[in-house]
């Protein structure tokens, strides 16, 4: 999709500093961290686009890679992190104040520009709906821009859903709609129970001049899009998704995430369900 | 052609040892590899292939990419980007090629590897041209040749006691330097091609994407081991990992370097994400992602097929995956 040259003149592997300004707990095991740049870093995030991502070192133990869970605001990064692995755990571990390393901004984007006037749908499972806020964000803070907004919200169970606090924030902009399913529920729950391909079918979207954007794990990516295409009739150029591979480098280089000879970290992680249908090699 | 003895060389190497870590072919452990050297007494001059490529002297098997100092919640995080200038004797044609075939995506394509580029900006490459080809070698398939320079500063070719003397590069010239009155009178060096005829079809005239699905990858990674050999030896497999690891800690300051380390494409976790997502959890799947990166994936990336038919991972496979064979299978398997 959209790219961009990546700001790097120097040392493309070396991360900058920042500091971590607030940690707000999303979900069981998943934090937000807020993030403020040191030493002048933020200029190369001053203009980041929703969709790209960076690297988070966990100084000590190594980096990973993780999409922006915000718009740009005043040089503060946001991400939403699950943990799951060695970095992920070691940087659960760590507190305000605390100095970590990011680098980036990396990767394509949604060309949230070209989908002006259009309808449209985003699909977010568990912590795939981090790199979606974003996009969230930035349709309500040009709601007249965009027609109707859909958000099917999903989780495995209701304490994996993500940025619950701004459900109501969503629900009451205009023309928007949350609808939100979990697979197991708990007590207390009054939304819908079941697989967010069931909560799609309840939906029964229109093609008509509408964007769907998808993120989530590699098989609801799958279904939710095996749905859209040969149940409501979209064509794969409609459906935009952003898939998720294990990287080392971010920059092309480490040759890790590779579909075919696209890269997830340049050539994505951005994709149309018609590039990723022309993929040899699955994602699945 | 200019000529130099072998005694004269070793003439100027021991004067540039000093000043630039020397890297020769030498007897280790019964086996030839690119070693330091710290006197030319040291080398082996004849040999045929050292059992590793010299791509370990720019992108090596671990590398530091930099310190990490963590004192607190301070961190600080220090360049060490490497400064030593080195020269490499004895580089046969591929590995020299190899190494344009890594310039091709460490360093013209954005962003640039600064650790890659700074290893070869430091770097004379002497190489040596083959007198025969090797058992397993099949350079002249590949867009090589056993007197080919390309990637080299200077190309030796043996005569007698010594070498005539081509120099390629302003680096070359500079390696020689005020030593030019040592050599040389004129030679010549012996003229005819060593290519021989092969069997092995071009890799370009395989239709790549109709042979993904075929049931061959099945057959053929049935023996495969994902031992990871053939990436290893590979003067052009680049696959890396990055993670800490600690180097000091005292006075309740930690130090810890951020390295990468060799990786490749066969090893079973290679693709497998902290949730436990393993799109390439077939073996099969990894072979022939390797043999695809190869031939298909980064020419269309990068340019150059990554294979210089230096016939390494032939020679090393334990099972006995002869890469050249499955070339040849590849263009016969219908369609």
């Amino acid at each position: 999709m959209t790219t961009t040259n990546t700001p790097y003149s120097e040392n493309a592997m070396k991360p900058s500093l920042g500091r971590l300004a607030y940690i707000k707990d999303l979900g069981t095991e998943i934090k937000l961290f807020g993030v403020e740049l040191l030493n002048g870093n933020g200029a190369d995030f001053r203009a980041y686009h929703p969709g790209q991502f960076a690297f988070v070192s966990a100084f000590g133990i190594g980096e990973a890679a993780f999409g922006f869970a915000s718009i740009p605001r005043n040089g503060t990064l946001e991400f939403a992190i699950q943990r799951l692995g060695s970095v992920t755990t070691e940087l659960h571990e760590l507190g305000v104040g605390d100095t970590i390393g990011v680098r980036g901004p990396l990767g394509n984007y949604f060309p949230l520009d070209s989908m002006r006037g259009k309808n449209l749908i985003v699909l977010g499972g568990g912590i795939g709906g981090a790199p979606l806020r974003p996009v969230i964000q930035y349709v309500l803070a040009n709601r007249a821009h965009y027609g109707h907004l859909t958000i099917l919200w999903a989780a495995r169970h209701p304490s994996l859903l993500v940025f619950t606090d701004e459900y109501d924030t969503w629900r009451s902009a205009p023309d928007t709609q949350l609808h939100l399913t979990v697979d197991v529920a708990d007590v207390g729950w009054d939304h819908h129970t079941g697989l967010i391909t069931d909560l799609l079918e309840r939906v029964s979207p229109s093609p008509e001049n509408t964007i769907t954007i998808t993120c989530g794990p590699p098989i609801m990516i799958h279904f939710v899009n095996k749905m859209l295409i040969e149940r409501f009739g979209f064509r794969p150029e409609q459906n935009y998704v952003t898939l998720e591979a294990r990287m080392h480098c971010g920059i092309g280089k480490c040759g890790r995430c590779n579909l075919d000879e696209k890269l997830v970290c340049v050539d994505g992680p951005v994709f149309t369900m018609a590039e990723v249908g022309n993929f040899l090699e699955s994602f699945l | 052609m200019k000529y130099i003895s072998r005694s004269d060389l070793s003439v100027i190497l021991n004067e540039l040892i000093g000043e630039s870590r020397l890297i020769a072919p030498k007897k280790v452990g019964g086996v030839i590899l690119y070693q330091p050297i710290t006197d030319t007494s040291h080398i082996t001059w004849d040999f045929t292939r050292p059992v590793l490529s010299i791509k370990e002297s720019f992108f090596p098997a671990t590398e530091r990419l930099f310190t990490i100092d963590i004192n607190g919640q301070e961190v600080t995080l220090n360049d060490t980007l490497p400064e030593i200038p080195q020269i490499i004797l004895g580089v046969r044609p591929c590995d020299a090629r190899g190494m344009k075939i890594l310039d091709a995506l460490f360093i013209d394509t954005p962003p640039r590897d600064s650790y890659f580029a700074q290893h070869r900006a430091n770097t004379t490459i002497i190489g040596l041209s083959c007198q025969e080809l090797g058992e397993t070698c099949f350079c002249t398939s590949m867009d090589g040749s056993p007197t080919d320079p390309q990637g080299m500063d200077v190309m030796l070719t043996e005569i007698e006691d010594g070498y005539s003397v081509q120099i390629i590069t302003e680096k070359g010239k500079k390696f020689f330097g005020d030593h030019l009155s040592l050599a040389y009178e004129e030679a010549t060096p012996p003229s005819g091609t060593l290519d021989r005829p092969s069997a092995i079809p071009a890799p370009n005239d395989i239709n790549w994407p109709r042979k993904f699905h075929e049931a061959y990858w099945d057959q053929l990674a049935e023996r495969c081991l994902s031992c990871r050999i053939c990436a290893y030896i590979c003067p052009t497999c680049r696959c890396f990992t990055v993670r800490d690891e600690p180097i000091a800690s005292n006075d309740g300051m930690q130090q810890f370097e951020r390295i990468r380390c060799w990786d490749a494409c066969t090893s079973e976790a290679y693709r497998q994400i902290a949730g436990g997502h393993n799109p390439r959890q077939a073996k099969k799947q990894r072979l022939r992602n390797r043999i695809y990166c190869k031939f298909d994936f980064y020419p269309k990336q990068y340019g150059p097929i990554a294979c210089t038919g230096c016939g390494r991972c032939v020679e090393m496979c334990p099972v006995n995956i002869d890469i050249t064979e499955v070339l040849r299978d590849l263009a016969e398997v219908t369609p």
